[in-house]
């Protein structure tokens, strides 16, 4: 339970097995590696290692480019969802290691990236087939041959371009005044109110620049007609339009050809990503040994119950080593892992989300845990949608044998909490929102017979339940930080800082309950007590801690005892429980409604009314358990976590083998 | 005059809903940007950016329950005649339904504003995915207080 007690290793051995060892310590998946220190040079690693993990980046960077220029190619026989919950080809390292080296992963690369580079050049040579084909069209009403536009003769030359239509009677007038010089021809859609014109203007050759200038200036910009084109503008467009054809069969074609190759290679990439990812990251750790001239040493961190399985391995490599493992000494911060038994384990996310606790610190996750549970319960509260969740969650356990621990615990977090929604909906009497009352009359007797609260008609009860259970996880909080203040023999701030309060918000509860009669009066008698020697002591302990003179000490203790409506906002936050479980009874029992209503519809209403209730309370649990996630969790991380709880821990990273695309068999 | 009741119920059943749900719509909207910008450099992180997205959603629900609320209250799901609430009931029932209303739209928008900023975040930290998702929670928190207002206030008013 808690925070794993985590061994500091030093390893010596020989420069000739330093692959073998890397590889050791990878495989046991325990092991991470940390700065060797004083013997290395800041910054330089060892020699062997410098050049392997050269090697490795080059190859990774080959099928990182594959992965990214045939992914987008590749048909994956195996979904991405199958793949995560672990279908996966098992391979061992050995023959991964075989098939990189029967792999020419450059050469491959070499092959695409020259394949990529033609069906850019195609692409190229289409978009300016096609801008051309613009243009052509463009330009039809054009009689002559283009060449006379392209080439000229010897005493004419010929302009195409564009006019604006606000700027084209001021252009037709400009040309008009070298009439004898010029012919103008003109296409402009006035029908429909184009933009622009497109003009082409023969002029001689003699007075070429003053008519070009004159263009230019009453507004037209001209237009670049390639030079190939020489023939009519009909025939000029026929032969464009084959040409863009063929270069975009070619196109299909080379994309084709990649496809090819995407289904050649992926399957191989994939693997060897997970080869090269984990050989890069085993050289990139390993580089923090050190090194003498024969010797290499490397220092880690492990779990302390897996010693005797990691100096097993390492010794079968070689005999010849040193390894000798310590405790963490006391200055040291060691990385944290969370060790917790199966009922826990499944917690362990939630305290990794907000931040693994200090290697010393304590270990919220089972303290957590039975709140969680039982605020998920409330937030979704309803047994239909805990049996939804649950044959969800066995179809997939059934279905997938191989699933990841890490996965494999989210999803038996989900499945604890289908636990307590399915019970707190029967005691709330909630199956499908109202679906009993709506549908299957006949069985409201089955259902009152385990009802024990009732949000819809009585949610005051529910709502003091809330408050209630608010007012115990945030007590439960304030115990643990005064327990780990008495742990230190930090008497004075665990009564002063928790234990006060303690005194103070318990004994008002007993006050006002005791005095509105829910509880014998007794209670209410001792609570105001509790109550009163509470808040003197916050009082003192505020006034005593503060520096100042005797008036701004009384001031910090009138503020702190102002600090209660902290307390009071944690505790009303708590009500968010009876408003999510009271939201998605009422969603229910709207699709309910809905449903019912669509039922009158004649002939197919029936049919209609199914579809309704299955697809609106599909989406009322997808939409529910979203929220209920969510606000527990919170009510975990802010009010729960405020009262004792920093984190601040490093996690425990060991070196593993990337296992992204294959399973690795040890 | 003897409908100014239902009419002042309805009017407030439809803010409800209609507030709400802009409020919704525009907080997931900025969000959903966020995300689009996000997705065009690692389409990988759909699901995440989704679920980020999906956040200031749960305002329209609640605007949505409380309109439900409302008219079954006024007998106006399910056939049959509508109750005829008196004026001062009717207003009555209005008033409850503008906690929701109000703070839906405006908490909505502000979420809306977190949520991009914590898709920002998780695509920059992927692993940060616990943190993005409270953040947004936390402005969440007034919605849900609202309508746990709304609720209460509507099951206060009695109508004949």
């Amino acid at each position: 339970m808690g925070v794993a007690k985590l061994k500091k290793a030093e390893l010596y051995y020989h420069k000739s097995v330093h692959e073998e060892i890397a590889a050791a310590l990878q495989s046991s998946g325990v092991c991470q590696i940390i700065d060797a220190g004083s013997n290395t040079e800041s910054g330089t690693r060892p020699s062997a290692i410098e050049a392997r993990l050269a090697e490795s980046e080059e190859r990774l960077a080959d099928v990182r480019y594959l992965m990214r220029t045939l992914t987008p190619h590749f048909n994956d026989p195996v979904p991405s969802l199958d793949r995560m919950l672990g279908e996966k080809p098992v391979m061992s390292m050995a023959e991964l290691s075989q098939l990189a080296h029967d792999t020419d992963l450059s050469g491959e690369a070499q092959k695409v990236r020259s394949l990529e580079h033609e069906i850019g050049e195609v692409r190229l040579e289409l978009s300016q087939a096609r801008a051309n084909q613009a243009l052509l069209a463009n330009y039809s009403f054009f009689p002559y041959e283009l060449a006379v536009i392209t080439e000229g003769t010897r005493t004419l030359a010929a302009a195409a371009g564009i006019v604006k239509a606000e700027q084209l009677e001021a252009f037709k007038k400009a040309v008009n005044n070298f009439e004898h010089d010029t012919e103008l021809f003109i296409s402009y859609d006035a029908k429909a109110k184009a933009p622009e014109a497109y003009a082409v203007i023969l002029y001689s050759r003699d007075k070429a620049q003053q008519i070009l200038d004159a263009c230019v200036k009453s507004g037209m910009s001209m237009a670049e007609v390639p030079a190939e084109f020489k023939g009519l503008v009909g025939e000029e467009k026929a032969k464009n339009s084959e040409l863009i054809n063929k270069l975009e069969k070619k196109e299909s074609e080379l994309i084709n050809n990649m496809k090819k190759l995407a289904d050649e290679y992926m399957p191989t990439v994939q693997k060897l990503s997970d080869y090269w990812t984990s050989l890069t990251s085993r050289w990139q750790a390993l580089g923090a040994s050190g090194e003498t001239e024969c010797v290499m040493f490397t220092k880690f961190w492990l779990p302390a119950k897996e010693v005797e399985k990691v100096q097993g391995k390492i010794e079968a490599v070689s005999p010849d080593v040193a390894l000798f493992f310590a405790d963490p000494e006391a200055g040291e911060e060691p990385p944290t892992m969370l060790t917790n038994g199966n009922l826990v384990r499944p917690f362990n996310i939630l305290t990794e989300l907000y931040s693994p606790p200090k290697y010393k610190g304590i270990d919220p996750t089972p303290l957590l845990a039975p709140f969680f549970f039982v605020f998920f319960g409330m937030c979704l509260g309803d047994a239909g949608y805990a049996i939804i969740m649950g044959a969800a969650i066995y179809w997939l356990f059934k279905k997938y044998k191989r699933i990841p621990l890490g996965i494999k615990d989210f999803v038996t977090l989900f499945a604890f909490s289908a636990v307590s929604t399915f019970v707190y909906g029967i005691i709330s009497g909630s199956f499908f929102g109202n679906f009993i009352d709506a549908f299957l009359p006949f069985l409201i007797p089955v259902k009152n017979a385990f009802m024990l609260v009732d949000p819809m008609t009585n949610p005051m009860q529910v709502l003091g339940i809330s408050l209630l259970l608010g007012v115990i996880h945030l007590m439960f909080g304030l115990l643990i930080s005064a327990y780990e203040k008495l742990k230190d023999n930090n008497y004075f701030d665990a009564i002063g800082a928790d234990i006060s309060w303690f005194l103070l918000i318990v004994g008002l509860c007993l006050f006002g309950t005791g005095a509105g009669g829910m509880l014998p009066a007794a209670f209410g008698f001792i609570g105001k007590y509790m109550a009163i020697v509470g808040a003197v002591i916050i009082f003192i302990y505020a006034a005593w801690t503060k520096e100042g003179n005797i008036f701004s000490k009384l001031i910090s203790g009138l503020l702190a005892l102002y600090g209660s409506t902290s307390y009071l906002g944690d505790i009303l936050s708590y009500s968010r429980l009876l408003a999510l479980g009271f939201g998605s009874a009422v969603i229910g029992m709207i699709i309910n409604l809905l449903g019912g209503m669509a039922a009158n519809i004649p002939y197919i209403g029936w049919l209609i009314g199914i579809v309704v209730v299955a697809g609106g309370h599909l989406f009322s649990v997808l939409i529910n358990l979203l929220g209920a996630f969510v606000h527990p969790l919170r009510l975990q991380y802010v009010e729960f976590f405020g009262k004792f709880y920093t984190g601040g821990g490093e996690p425990f990273t060991p070196l593993t083998n990337s296992e992204e695309f294959v399973s690795v068999k040890a | 005059m003897e409908y100014l009741g239902l009419s002042l119920a309805l009017f407030g059943a439809a803010c409800a809903s209609a507030l709400a749900g802009i409020g919704s719509a525009i907080g997931i909207g900025i969000a959903g940007e966020s995300a689009a910008g996000v997705m065009t450099e690692d389409p990988n992180k759909f699901g995440s950016c989704l679920i980020l997205q999906a956040l200031p959603g749960t305002q329209g629900i609640y605007g949505l329950l409380i309109t439900f609320f409302v008219l079954n209250q006024l007998n106006m799901l399910g056939g049959g005649a509508p109750a005829m609430p008196t004026w001062n009931q009717g207003l009555q029932i209005f008033a409850a339904c503008l906690p929701i209303a109000i703070v839906g739209f405006i908490s909505a928008i502000y979420q809306g504003k977190t949520s991009a900023a914590s898709i920002q975040m998780i695509s920059k930290k992927p692993e940060a995915m616990g943190k993005a998702i409270i953040l947004p929670a936390m402005v969440e928190t007034y919605a849900v207080l609202a309508l746990l207002t709304s609720i209460l206030m509507l099951m206060g008013v009695q109508v004949a």
